[in-house]
């Protein structure tokens, strides 16, 4: 499993990342350029990558976090988002209805939509998932001027990531961002700063499909439980119904109370 | 027809047509053209109040369905043909405004297909369906028997059981999972209307919410078509009754309400029963901490949950439970309205105003929105009320269904004038179309141009002080500090300035950079074409109009196109001063972007001196990028997202 690594203490905000995206991606560059004043996070369609100040004088990259076990992957109703074991989420444009629940389930506000167009898809940053089959680096972290990206194997990358932060002692804050974090992400940060203004929740919270996943796997017995247990009611109160009328039938009354086999109250013809 | 009848068509008619033509724009111009949906605010007025709202409120057909053929309880069952209707115009209009929202409208059907069975969407979209059909099904013996097609009727009525249990297995099922949909966004939704209760709140205000609103569509009915059933005879009819009554019991009916009022009660008690135990439920949600001091934190959120959970659960429950207000028409009115309305506020709020905090965004529905959102529910009202009127759905079937066609003279109650009027039916729609169809269509029209702002801001000028300049070329806030004395000094002082700074424009010494260079990525054209025939025609002594006319040749080559190919070089007129920096090039139009210029001015020498006085940090981008940059500079600046 592949990951980025970012040191926010190294990157300068220069953007060359962005451009290269731009330039994979073949995103018009001057809405791009008009994007990073615009969109409030400075991504958009035609940005997928953007390099936020996150606090004074400190900047960085964001974008798709890829997480371990992503939240678009399991609301996807199409199946059109995966993880792949290589690491990148990657989206197929084939299958997309364009329900946009993958935008409402992301917890980073990550995928964008292509608002503008009237055959629009979503778009996000897939980890350059083509070049990593040729067997290449991102293009972001081969445009990165200062090595503030990493890009390798995630567990090469964590421990370099608290190597990092066991010898430079003070220069970074002791947690690795993405290490645990939603069950984990293989976009990981080390910073001086806290990153909590890009999204990120407490150190170790559950990955968000293990609140919907538990339950949608109850589906089939709580229909079919809810049906059984329909039909055992109906079952009971016909058998009243029956013996009601039954007992009734002696004084006189309730003939016109029965019920035939399938269900259905011999009164219905009157109403 | 009744004159109330025919005005309450009228205003469908134009709704049903205003969407139409909204229908029309979203899938000619885009949704992006039409709506005011964004990045922020993905789900808007067509999903939440449509699908997720519009879903919970066509409960009846499933709960009524549960009263009647489960439980067995015949005393409801004139309601159940209403409930069935209702519950298959509401999902139909859900399905049908879908439609619309999704991005691309004609792959509705990749679910089918392309399974996810983790999501809840998938299951929502499976149960909604398979439920519209069972509607259908359940639907299909009120056409027969209209269409007098006996044999059908009868193989319907015979597995109407088992339809019934299916559905109501399907809605409990969906029901839920609409609530289990906003489950993934435990970091987004806000804390008063995020719980891990969801599924449960969800299936509970449905069930009650529907009923009461099956109810309320009873007493609308009985409002425009058939009075007596619910609210008893009028004033004046009990008068005379009274006057003319020869018995007791002839003056004890005048006092009575309608014959349909106990039913309804019967239905009332029933929903606010299961509102009660949704009302316990929010009640113990609140008992979290989050959300109860989200609730006491007094933000309009609060004030919004206060409000909802009112009118949806406490007013309808002590109007329906209060002795005072028992078997008041009226009073239960208000219940049934109070309950449905307060259920479609907490879809929306659950849906869209939950969201608002964490989005940043506030979002307001375009008019197309909605006009197809309000359009859709108004078609599906008129096929209700022509359901109502051609086939005995409430029964007794009301007796004004004699349909008069042509001039119809009357006396409008209204404007209390006689008038002339074309009576229903598709003259008279056609004149309602002819009036708000083009309306419709000016008012919606998408415009042309992007929201986007699409303007470039100019690089600043520079703070120049000499000693130390603060470089930021686009006020992006990537700020550096740059030593321009040290640097100054260290290559030689005075005669130094060329090694960096090229000739600047005719007649300048301290042009700033910013001023060519004016796009931090992007290259400049900075020639200025009309200023150059202004100063050749100046300098040749022409004047007007006919005298700018005659300049051209003077730079371009006489007899052929007037392009930067067939032009003079710069240097040609300019001289010395472009010399520097032009190499023979004859293109000067263009100034690299400010990005590039600084970087190309500043970085060859660093390269060399890192490499000369082995100092390979001169090389680094935090030799410069220093990064004193203060927060709140323009440029994506994030704010705590939570």
């Amino acid at each position: 499993m592949r990951a980025i690594l970012v040191d926010v203490t190294r990157c300068t905000g220069c953007e060359r990342c962005v451009d290269a995206c731009v330039e994979k991606n073949g995103t018009d560059p001057v809405k791009a350029q008009i994007d990073r004043l615009v969109s409030a996070d400075g991504l958009s369609e035609n940005r997928l990558l953007s390099v936020p100040q996150v606090a004074a004088g400190r900047f960085s990259r964001l974008s798709c976090m890829h997480c371990l076990e992503p939240s678009c992957v399991s609301a996807c109703l199409v199946g059109g988002i995966t993880k792949t074991p290589e690491g990148p989420v990657v989206y197929d444009p084939e299958k997309c209805i364009g329900c946009r629940y993958c935008m409402l389930a992301c917890p980073f506000h990550v995928p964008r939509y292509e608002w503008g167009e009237t055959t629009p898809f979503m778009r996000k940053c897939d980890m350059c998932a083509d070049r990593q089959a040729e067997g290449r680096e991102p293009a972001c972290v081969e445009a990165c001027p200062n090595e503030a990206l990493r890009f390798g194997e995630r567990d090469d990358l964590l421990r370099e990531a608290h190597e990092l932060i066991d010898r430079h002692r003070g220069a970074y804050l002791p947690r690795v961002w993405g290490e645990h974090e939603l069950g984990g992400t293989s976009v990981l940060y080390i910073s001086d700063v806290d990153l909590g203004a890009m999204g990120w929740p407490g150190p170790r919270t559950a990955p968000i499909p293990s609140l919907t996943e538990p339950l949608i796997a109850k589906t089939p017995f709580v229909g079919l439980s809810v049906a059984a247990g329909l039909l055992g009611i109906n079952w009971v109160i016909r058998r009243r119904m029956r013996l009601a009328m039954e007992s009734a039938a002696g004084t006189g009354f309730g003939e016109s109370m029965g019920t035939d086999d399938d269900g259905r109250s011999s009164t219905e013809g009157n109403s | 027809m009744n004159t109330r009848v025919r005005m309450l068509k009228d205003v469908l008619w134009a709704l049903a047509l205003a969407g139409f033509v909204a229908g029309v724009f979203r899938l000619w111009f885009g949704l992006g053209a039409t709506t005011n949906l964004s990045d922020a605010v993905p789900w808007g007025l067509w999903k939440i109040l449509n699908m997720v709202a519009g879903v919970a409120i066509s409960t009846s057909g499933f709960s009524m369905g549960f009263l009647v053929y489960v439980l067995g309880l015949e005393r409801y069952r004139p309601l159940m043909k209403p409930a069935i209707l209702v519950a298959f115009l509401g999902y139909g209009c859900s399905c049908l405004a879908l439609l619309f929202d999704i991005g691309l409208p004609w792959r509705f059907w990749h679910p089918f297909l392309m399974w996810n069975e983790h999501s809840f969407l998938f299951e929502v979209f499976w149960c909604v369906t398979l439920y519209f059909t069972v509607t259908a099904i359940e639907l299909a013996p009120t056409v027969f028997e209209k269409l007098k097609a006996e044999k059908a009727t009868r193989l319907l009525h015979r597995i109407t059981f088992w339809v019934v249990i299916v559905g109501i297995s399907l809605s409990s099922l969906h029901h839920s999972s609409l609530g289990s949909l906003f489950l993934v966004t435990p970091q987004r939704l806000h804390p008063l209307w995020y719980s891990a209760l969801l599924p449960l709140l969800f299936i509970l205000s449905a069930m009650g919410g529907g009923l009461m609103f099956l109810v309320l569509v009873r007493i609308l009915h009985a409002h425009w078509y058939d009075r007596k059933a619910v609210f008893g005879p009028t004033q004046l009819e009990r008068e005379l009754i009274l006057v003319r009554s020869r018995s007791l019991a002839d003056s004890v009916n005048a006092r009575e309400v309608g014959r349909d009022m106990p039913m309804l009660t019967g239905v009332a008690r029933v929903a606010t029963g299961i509102l009660s135990l949704y009302l316990a439920l929010e009640i113990y949600h609140l008992g979290h901490a989050e959300a109860w001091s989200a609730l006491l934190a007094g933000t309009w959120e609060s004030w919004l949950f206060g409000t909802e959970l009112l009118i949806t659960a406490v007013i309808p429950i002590l109007l329906v439970w209060l002795p005072a207000f028992r078997s008041s028409p009226t009073a239960l009115t208000v219940a049934a309205l109070s309950a449905s309305a307060g259920l479609l506020l907490n879809r929306v709020d659950v849906g869209i105003f939950g969201y608002f905090r964490s989005a940043g965004e506030v979002y307001f529905p375009s008019l197309a929105e909605w006009a197809l959102s309000l359009g859709v529910v108004a078609a599906a009202a008129l096929v209700f009320l022509a359901f109502v009127e051609h086939a005995a759905v409430f029964s007794p079937p009301p007796g004004t269904n004699a349909v008069r066609r042509g001039v119809d003279v009357s006396f409008d109650s209204l404007s209390r004038v006689w008038h002339t009027a074309l009576s229903s039916g598709p003259e008279r729609t056609t004149l309602i179309a002819v009036l708000v169809v083009p309306l419709a269509w000016a008012c919606m029209y998408p415009p042309y141009s992007s929201t986007h702002p699409a303007e470039v801001r100019e690089a600043s000028r520079m703070d120049v002080t000499g000693e130390r300049l603060r470089l930021d070329g686009d006020r992006g806030g990537v700020l550096t500090e740059f030593p321009h004395a040290a640097c100054q000094k260290r290559l030689g002082s005075d005669s130094s300035c060329v090694s960096c700074h090229h000739m600047s424009l005719p007649g300048d010494t301290t042009t700033p950079c910013a001023r060519c260079h004016r796009h931090m990525t992007e290259e400049t054209l900075i020639f200025d074409h009309a200023y150059h025939i202004q100063a050749v025609a100046d300098s040749l002594g022409l004047e007007g109009a006919r005298g700018s006319n005659q300049t051209c040749v003077s730079c371009h080559a006489a007899e052929s196109a007037r392009t930067t190919a067939t032009a003079k070089a710069c240097v040609e007129c300019h001289g010395e001063w472009t010399k520097v920096y032009a190499e023979g090039s004859k293109d000067l139009a263009r100034a690299t972007s400010y990005l590039e210029a600084m970087h190309g001015t500043c970085l060859a020498c660093h390269e060399d001196e890192a490499e000369k006085r082995n100092r390979p940090e001169l090389r680094e981008c935090s030799t410069c990028h220093t990064s004193l940059t203060p927060l709140g500079a323009p440029g994506p600046v994030l704010a705590r997202r939570q």
